[in-house]
């Protein structure tokens, strides 16, 4: 029974690879179906994702740790979003739904949008000529920026084939190269679970 | 129209790909009966996974904790399963060394393999007894809203180090940027090739491409885990010289090995 983990991981990993290779619609129609068995693990997943939130914060907030309004803020809107979707559903016109509507995306969009200030923080670190390298790359970084706007066609005619080239010679040879390093590395990650090598996601070394 | 059922029983056309795997899993089992065998096995050092020890040293010494953020992917992508592997390593040390852990997670599968995976590594140190209930803990699964989180916990809780492992997107340069704003030192392993550049950019060090992949057996150290790090080296290096050979098989006329490596 120890090993009966590691053989459904087998039996189910090494068959979904056998399905890649297997154009049969009946191996085909098996397959989507087994991939709907993860939604119901998922389902039964954020039930404890969602009992582990409150806990967490419940401790936050009984013990006033720092931060404890924001904790209280999470309790609040938990229960809320998990009363109200139970008793009315998420449907148009629901509370669940104004809800997201008027406050998470709002608040997802701001966040979204700090995102061009830490841009400019990060871009200024790394643009600065330290040595050979990094002088290279704000060179680089230049030719990009101008040769991306409309200006820069009219300062000089050249600047936009550059930045075409420089986008799809080194950069692009740069990306497949790390790319193809990814691409081994997942499918040794994958090989090794399927095959018992790595058994740390069963909680064992 | 309606589309005509599949009856066939193989995809010729990905025939390529079958060999190349079969040939993959050949380098792993060698590698491997050479590790048993007790061969040396010779791994490049990878100054990002060295830094992880100086990182929770660095951490225990100051009396804060380490947080370590596993990504945005769910149990689906290999990604999450090699940051899975990475924390068990790293909660290891940071139970041996006495450091708090703390990790928050964004899909609930994930987190609570994770939370048994770190328990399992604190139970293998010795030191079951110290591990916090909630040191692995869901926080949302909703990018932005994870970002807030995190980024709180780092701005209120100011952790020592940050370990950034697994799949990120959009939120890799937020959460980097706040660490780096903190005075954390910062290592980060991402499977995203769009998002490496923001960690490059962020953080002390960063593993590139497969090294993320290779992050886990390299911190255990295991010849058997070590033995797939060398096949995974094999295989690039046939890789490399199978572009090498069909782009000069190309230039003199010949372009059948170029397709005969294009995948459908």
């Amino acid at each position: 029974m120890r090993n009966g983990p590691l053989f459904v991981t087998f039996v189910v990993g090494a068959g979904l690879v056998a399905v890649f290779f297997i154009p049969h619609h009946r191996v085909q129609e098996a397959q989507s179906v087994i991939l709907d068995w993860a939604n119901v693990v998922y389902a039964f997943a954020l039930v404890l994702g969602s009992l582990s939130l409150w806990a967490s914060h419940q401790k936050k907030f009984l013990s006033r740790a720092e931060g404890w309004p924001y904790s209280l803020v999470t309790l609040a809107a938990l229960a809320f979003v998990t009363v109200a979707g139970s008793v009315q559903g998420v449907e148009e016109g629901t509370l669940v739904n104004k809800y997201y509507n008027m406050v998470n995306s709002p608040l997802a969009s701001t966040m979204f949008a700090l995102l061009a200030f830490f841009i400019a923080s990060a871009a200024f670190r790394a643009f600065r000529a330290r040595n050979a390298e990094a002088t290279l790359l704000l060179g680089t970084a230049i030719v990009m920026m101008i040769g991306r706007v409309s200006v820069g066609e009219f300062l000089w005619s050249g600047f936009p084939p550059v930045t075409e080239w420089l986008l799809d010679v080194p950069n692009l040879a740069a990306k497949r190269a790390i790319a193809l390093g990814i691409g081994l590395g997942a499918i040794s990650t994958a090989l090794k679970i399927i095959l018992g090598i790595d058994r740390t996601y069963l909680g064992r070394s | 129209m309606s589309d005509a059922l599949v009856t066939s029983w193989f995809d010729p056309t990905r025939v390529n790909l079958l060999v190349g795997i079969a040939a993959f899993i050949g380098f792993i089992l060698i590698n491997i009966a050479r590790a048993r065998r007790g061969s040396d096995m010779y791994i490049r050092p990878m100054a990002g996974l060295k830094a992880v020890d100086e990182a929770i040293g660095r951490a225990t010494e100051m009396g804060r904790r380490v947080l370590y953020l596993p990504g945005l992917g769910d149990m689906s992508e290999v990604g999450t399963l090699a940051s899975i592997s990475i924390l068990g390593r790293v909660a290891r040390r940071t139970a041996e060394m006495g450091c708090d852990l703390d990790v928050p997670g964004y899909d609930p599968v994930a987190t609570t393999i994770m939370d048994g995976a770190a328990r399992q590594a604190y139970i293998e140190a010795g030191r079951g007894d110290a591990y916090r209930p909630g040191t692995v803990h869901y926080v949302a699964a909703q990018q932005f809203a994870y970002v807030a989180a995190v980024s709180g916990v780092m701005l209120r809780e100011r952790p020592a180090a940050n370990i950034y492992m697994g799949s990120f997107y959009a939120e890799s340069l937020f959460l980097a940027e706040t660490g780096n704003l903190t005075g954390a030192i910062q290592i980060a392993g991402c499977d995203q090739v769009t998002q490496l550049p923001f960690f490059v950019c962020a953080c002390d060090y960063t593993l590139l491409g497969e090294e993320l992949f290779a992050a886990g057996a390299f911190l255990g150290r295991e010849p058997v885990q070590l033995a797939t790090i060398a096949a995974q080296d094999w295989a690039k290096a046939l890789a490399a010289a199978m572009v090498v050979a069909s782009l000069v098989a190309s230039a003199a006329g010949h372009p059948e090995l170029g397709r005969l490596l294009q995948t459908q």
